[in-house]
């Protein structure tokens, strides 16, 4: 039998598996799991600890950022200080739409810029503005996919780009040159998105909206609020300024720094133990969504299944492989998450750079389309994450409708930034 | 439940520590004259798991000097096996030979995460087989923890990716006050300061999607001298190697940084190992040693690769006979040219008899080695 | 060096809060989703991967 054939069988067996496993109701990330087991038993690994447990590993780091990010925010909101900016927001500028969706356009993209991560902007700032969108007449749905889109936009945006930075890796690429390519068009889609979503609707009722919101705690003022984002900001850019003198913190203990000092300047008393284990509770779908894509992922590289699908894709021809990414991209980013970017960002990027395309370009485009299937089945962990953030009670897919005209422009934005990479390559120079 | 969970963590973690302490035997061969530690040239890294053995093979004749790195990444295993074969059979006439098999020891005692490596693989010998650890691209991080969110390399300033931090070949010259990955670095350009090494040979091995493959990546003051090689050896040899110039802008590379910051010519060669290429098929011992991948060869039935791959795949012994052959074509060349700096040396297979023996038949037995003439990796 | 104890002493902190979370849930797959996201915790704890 030839390794394509034996390698297809394998394919087509974790997918019965996946499949059989959710009709049974068991949860995507137990279904992944006996998926790559299952995978591992056809491929004739037996049950292979050593990889579970390396696979268990692949996003350790990611995972520590997630959790410290998380409850990072998580202090911040039960302090007041989220309510008290929201609150703060809305006085001011209730009566300026343009203006109140900017603010909310960097609320929700600092979040995930800084950790590369959309769940950390759901967790962060959307449930709040979820609350001041809703007062500005917009649905739930439409709320969440607003919240979604950006929160997906933010973890693409610099200076953490993870999917660039891991398929840049996985080449041998520095990541570098990748800023402007980013940012610029992830703050205009979220921007066009947020004004194509939300520009029908009523001006804020503020004193109803301002019951609805959390009251800010006596005592909490501008300082104590922006005093820890100083603080998380000033380790980041001594870090970029004195890389050689100053040492190494990594993402998690900055956050974790930045969490003491939220503790310390808190005008409430904040019970840190009863928080922190909440915080794992509450992210416990998206650390075990990332443990368990990361076993499917050494198993489907074990097995050749991951080399199978990389193989299929880049010998499609050049026309097919540009006309599919908006298809693709999201897909794999749906059944793989960020392990999309070594599985397939780095075939296609050898791919574009063999045809003479700017890789760096390519790759931000990519980039873009990427965060859209975290709303799609089977892991769907980011529009999960948004619709009961919002606390959205219609059928999820609700939210997807609102999605599609916003998501249609990311897409065409990140193919044509593929397609044309070359003549876009002066912005990895500036 | 736990229980099962339990019974997971205690295989999983049996083997990774198995792998972590598994010795690997080097039996000192007749032209070894002395084994350094790396300590000796920077002893801030003394004790440390980096602290590699440097082993000298000095000629009776005065000469030049040079220095093989195998091991900058240890799961490109062509560059680690060549430094045995030097280790175990070469003599040196004239000038030294420094060899490191280990560059980051680290990197060996580890395997990627997600990239379902066997934890080790073994060559067939005459007297059995001889195991080695697998090992990764990048530093282990139980040896160097935390990652920054970026990288920036020392001393240009240049941002890479925040893993490339414990990747030995992106963080020379090396820093003083640096991670284990620099201060590695550091030691090594002391190393070659100190010695006065002519010439650094650093060896790779790359996936057949990636560009720069089956060449000699070399330092301006090397360019001359790897284009003629070059040359040589498509004349002579049975297989083709070509020069790449050592771009400016990448910074932290050893064909760059050893070249700008020491005295000696910098040359890092890479051969084709089909092991690490993105498309492939099944991840296993025999992939890593035969090269053999049917889904690699179809990739390169669509002109996406930059070497060429058929069902014989690319075996060590042929990406060892390569790396062999290209070392001691640059030699003769060098020694021509520099005759007071020259290096002579016997014992060391060229590529068509690795090819013919075998890359175990180089492999001494452990067990007869002579008190005081075994080391281990 | 102190930086490194630091991430180990988290390390043990979420490993803990995952235990805690543990023994608290009620429901069989949070349980086994638990225990699958402890293993690369205890693994660095004890010094293994």
């Amino acid at each position: 039998m030839s390794m394509f054939t034996s390698t297809q069988i394998i394919l087509a067996i974790m997918v019965v598996v996946y499949i059989v496993a959710k009709a049974l109701k068991l949860s995507t990330e137990l279904s992944m799991l006996l998926a790559a087991v299952a995978g591992a038993l056809a491929g004739g690994a037996g049950i292979p600890a050593r990889h579970i447990a390396e696979g268990a590993f692949t996003y350790f780091d990611i995972i520590l950022i997630f959790i410290t990010a998380t409850l990072f925010m998580n202090l911040l909101k039960e302090s007041g200080g989220v309510a008290f900016v929201i609150r703060g927001i809305l006085k001011k500028f209730h009566r300026r739409r343009s203006i109140l969706f900017i603010l909310i356009t960097i609320l929700l993209l600092i979040p995930g810029a800084l950790t590369g991560a959309g769940s950390v902007t759901v967790l962060i700032t959307g449930g709040m503005i979820s609350v001041v969108l809703s007062y500005m007449g917009l649905s739930k749905p439409k709320i969440a996919a607003i919240i979604f889109l950006i929160a997906g936009l933010s973890a693409a945006a610099p200076p953490v780009s993870l999917w660039a930075m891991l398929t840049a890796a996985g080449v041998n690429m520095p990541y570098v040159g990748f800023f402007l390519p980013l940012l610029i068009p992830c703050v205009v889609l979220a921007l066009l998105t947020i004004f194509i979503l939300g520009w029908k609707g009523q001006s804020v009722d503020l004193e109803k909206a301002l019951k609805e919101l959390p009251e800010a705690p006596k005592g909490m003022n501008w300082t104590r609020v922006l005093l820890p984002f100083l603080f998380f900001l000033a380790l980041v850019i001594l870090g970029r300024v004195l890389p050689h003198s100053f040492p190494i913190l990594g993402l998690p203990l900055i956050f974790v720094f930045s969490a003491f000092v939220t503790v310390l300047i808190s005008p409430v008393e904040l019970q840190i133990l009863k928080i922190s284990r909440d915080t794992v509770k509450q992210l416990l779908p998206l650390i075990g969504t990332l443990t368990c894509v990361g076993i499917l992922v050494q198993i489907m590289t074990l097995t050749g299944v991951r080399g199978l699908i990389a193989i299929s894709i880049v010998t499609l021809p050049i026309v097919a492989v540009f006309a599919s990414l908006f298809f693709v991209l999201p897909v794999s980013e749906a059944v793989l998450m960020w392990g999309a970017a070594p599985v397939l960002g780095v075939p296609l990027v050898l791919l574009f750079n063999t045809i003479g395309l700017n890789p760096i370009i390519a790759l931000a485009g990519m980039s873009i389309i990427w965060p859209l299937g975290d709303a799609l089945p089977p892991t769907a962990i980011i529009g999960r994450l948004t619709k009961d953030t919002v606390g959205m009670e219609e059928p999820y897919t609700q939210m997807l409708k609102h999605c599609i005209v916003p998501a249609l422009i990311i897409m065409a934005v990140g193919t044509l930034m593929v397609i044309f990479s070359k003549s876009l390559s002066f912005l990895t120079l500036l | 439940m736990s229980l099962i969970g339990l019974v997971f963590l205690v295989f999983a973690g049996i083997s990774f520590y198995k792998i972590r302490h598994l010795k690997e035997p080097v039996v000192l061969g007749p032209g070894v004259t002395q084994v350094k530690k790396l300590s000796t040239y920077f002893p801030k890294i003394k004790g440390s798991i980096n602290d590699a053995n440097i082993y000298f093979l000095e000629g009776s004749e005065p000469g030049g000097t040079i220095l093989i790195l195998g091991g900058s990444h240890p799961e490109e295993p062509a560059g680690r096996l060549l430094g045995w074969i030097f280790a175990e059979n070469a003599i040196v006439e004239k000038g030294t030979v420094i060899v490191i098999l280990s560059a980051n020891r680290s990197g060996t005692t580890v395997t990627r995460l997600g990239g379902a490596y066997p934890p080790d693989y073994s060559i067939p010998t005459e007297w059995g087989e001889q195991t080695f650890r697998m090992g990764d691209r990048w530093s282990n991080p139980l040896d160097q923890w935390p990652d920054p969110e970026v990288y920036i390399h020392y001393p240009s300033g240049q941002e890479l990716a925040y893993v490339d931090i414990r990747n030995l070949n992106r963080t020379w010259p090396g820093r003083a006050n640096g991670t284990l990955t620099e201060k590695t670095c550091f030691a090594l350009t002391q190393l070659i300061k100190d010695e006065g090494v002519d010439i650094v040979f650093d060896l790779h091995e790359a996936e057949l999607q990636y560009p720069v493959i089956s060449t000699i990546v070399a330092h301006e003051k090397g360019q001359d001298l790897a284009a003629m090689a070059s040359m040589m050896i498509s004349g002579t040899e049975d297989f083709s190697m070509g020069v790449e110039n050592s771009p400016e802008a990448l910074r932290g590379l050893s064909h760059r940084e050893i070249g700008d910051h020491t005295d000696a010519i910098s040359l890092l060669l890479e051969a084709p190992e089909p092991f690490l290429d993105a498309t492939r098929g099944r991840t296993n011992r025999a992939l890593l040693l035969e090269g053999k991948d049917e889904f690699v060869v179809k990739a390169g039935k669509h002109g996406l690769l930059f070497e060429r791959i058929d069902e014989n795949g690319w075996h060590i012994d042929v990406r060892v006979g390569r790396h062999c052959s290209t070392i001691l074509q640059i030699l003769e060349l060098w020694s021509e040219d520099q005759p007071e700096r020259g290096i002579r040396m016997t014992h060391v297979p060229r590529y068509a008899e690795v090819i013919a023996n075998g890359t175990g038949h180089y492999l001494r037995d452990p067990s007869t080695a002579s008190p005081g003439k075994l080391t281990f990796e | 060096m102190i930086v490194t104890l630091l991430y180990y002493v988290l390390t043990a902190f979420i490993a803990l809060l995952i235990i805690w979370n543990l023994v608290k849930s009620k429901k069989w797959q949070d349980e086994i989703l638990y225990i699958i996201i402890l293993i690369p915790f205890l693994l660095r704890l004890l010094r293994l991967k």
